[in-house]
């Protein structure tokens, strides 16, 4: 689905922030890219749909060479969500900024009108479509601008951390939507500093440092690499860090989340000597 | 272009002058350029600004500040070039007819009003680029007396015209992710792709200026006399400068006067 190959990046200005990166990812994929500041996170999402393109090596998207594509015809295959929903809302009602996106690919009225309900529905927004999106609360802004991006229907879904400024409620629905679309065989490709949001939902981690891949791996064995993260200064979520502080004990396997660890504490509280281990420990 | 408004730190004796004398300098240039209406006189007072952001440091950064104003120059020139039908006739673009028609007066005539348009706007960079902003409001405030207020409000929407210039290219990165199209042919509907950009810019930007209105506010804005933690004082090599550009100024009038420059 997404093909990158030896990819460099270079800046005007002459700062050069990606160093030569390759990797796949397959259709279906829900895949975290996190990293330090500056790692390059962001330049490297902007690539998927050709708003940056390699000063060398190439991105390919769905059998599309981003560097002969333009990010309009590319919006049809790879939906991008800012990290501010306020760059793009425009329009006087919720219906309209959502078919705003549908209205440029030229589609039927009725096409559109199917795709707004659809995507206002999927995001929880069908109430408000007659409402003006800038009067809206920021989680309700976001929502509108993510269904705007479901609105042109793309198999790609990059993410520029959506859940920034708000609130944990709203970051959690937020995700749970994005989820859904990735069971309904979306790609996912998100970008966040929140390492609990990736541990609970991304089953494939690339970790970047200075703009070269330090880590691809399943979520599991990446957070199971603190020293490795450490060079980038991300923790593992606190869960892991847990598990990793008793990792002599040999009490726990690997878990991520609260779910997994309880799951596993229940495991060894069936067991005699593992009741007897959990209480010393 | 964020060179127009942003200062650029050297080490150089332009950096070390007082803000009134370079604005004081910027004002003569703007002056000087009135008086003249031939375009070789105007191109040296131009090679002036140029050799101060030379012996500034900061020639390579105003280089493409200057090409920006050669760009628009050359455009204000096209548009009237075609208009002004005094004089004899050099060419036309249709040959034979009088379509597209330039006489050696409109020439001479766009050539000076163009030349004129980039000496006046050319200097506010490199003042911009060697003066900081602080020093600049400062002496608007303690020199000139102008109402801080004002001082404060025509530096910050200085300082805020790079920040713009990203948020636009947020606005129009998020909105070529929707399939929008800036560049069609029709004029009217390429002058509408402009309302998604430019709401989004207006909106933004109204937050932003509520968001630092709130936050100088809580930190005591409009209460009392203010004082300055550093004031650039008017040494003597400033008076200097000022005498030496005031005796260029009037012999350069007074030439003009004799019809030596025109």
């Amino acid at each position: 689905m997404i093909k990158v190959a030896n990819l460099h990046y270079k800046y005007q200005s002459g700062l050069e922030v990606l160093h030569g990166l390759s990797f796949r990812i397959g259709k279906g994929e829900f895949v975290a890219l996190i990293g330090q500041n500056g790692a390059g996170k962001t330049t490297l999402l902007k690539q998927f749909n050709a708003l940056l393109k390699p000063t060398a090596g190439s991105v390919g998207i769905a059998g599309l060479d981003t560097a002969k594509s333009s990010t309009g015809e590319l919006s049809r295959k790879v939906g991008f969500l800012f990290q501010n929903p306020d760059h793009q809302i425009f329009m006087p009602t919720v219906a309209k900024e959502i078919g705003f996106g549908p209205k440029n690919l030229h589609l039927s009225k009725g096409e559109i009108e199917a795709r707004v309900a659809e995507a206002a529905q999927a995001v929880g927004l069908t109430r408000y479509l007659g409402h003006n999106p800038l009067l809206l609360s920021k989680g309700q802004r976001q929502r509108v601008a993510f269904a705007s991006v479901l609105s042109m229907q793309p198999e790609i879904l990059v993410l520029d951390e959506p859940t920034t400024g708000q609130d944990y409620q709203e970051g959690i629905e937020i995700m749970e939507m994005v989820k859904k679309l990735n069971e309904q065989g979306h790609t996912i490709v998100f970008v966040t500093h929140d390492m609990e949001l990736v541990a609970t939902y991304a089953r494939r981690v690339i970790v970047l440092s200075r703009g070269r891949v330090l880590l691809d791996d399943s979520c599991r064995n990446v957070f199971y690499h603190p020293e490795i993260l450490k060079q980038t200064n991300l923790f593992p979520p606190q869960i892991a860090r847990l598990a990793q502080a008793f990792a002599g004990e040999g009490l726990f396997k690997r878990p991520l989340t609260v779910d997994e660890m309880y799951e596993e504490i229940l495991a060894l509280a069936s067991r005699p000597e593992g009741a007897k281990n959990v209480c010393c420990s | 272009m964020s060179a127009v408004a942003n200062y650029i730190h050297r080490d150089s004796f332009v950096h070390r002058l007082s803000p009134l004398t370079k604005l004081f300098w910027s004002f003569l240039l703007m002056t000087l350029s009135c008086f003249f209406r031939d375009p070789l006189v105007l191109a040296g007072l131009f090679l002036s600004i140029a050799l101060v952001a030379l012996a500034a440091g900061i020639l390579k950064e105003m280089l493409p500040v200057f090409k920006g104003l050669l760009v628009i120059a050359g455009l204000f020139i096209l548009f009237q070039i075609f208009f002004i039908t005094d004089g004899t006739t050099l060419f036309t673009l249709i040959p034979g007819t009088s379509i597209g028609r330039v006489t050696d007066v409109g020439l001479i005539g766009c050539l000076a009003m163009g030349a004129r348009m980039i000496v006046i706007a050319a200097s506010f960079p490199v003042l911009m680029g060697t003066t900081q902003i602080k020093d600049l409001v400062v002496v608007l405030v303690e020199k000139l007396k102008i109402p801080y207020p004002y001082a404060f409000m025509f530096v910050t929407s200085l300082r805020f015209v790079p920040t713009f210039m990203q948020e636009m290219d947020q606005i129009i990165q998020a909105q070529s992710s929707r399939a929008h199209r800036l560049d069609n042919k029709n004029f009217v509907r390429r002058f509408l792709s402009v309302c998604p950009l430019a709401i989004p810019l207006m909106v933004t930007s109204v937050k932003r200026a509520e968001r630092m209105a709130i936050s100088m506010e809580t930190r005591g804005f409009g209460v009392g006399p203010r004082t300055n933690l550093h004031v650039k004082e008017f040494r003597t090599v400033d008076a200097a400068v000022c005498v030496c550009l005031l005796v260029a100024g009037i012999a350069f009038v007074a030439l003009h006067v004799k019809g030596v420059l025109v």
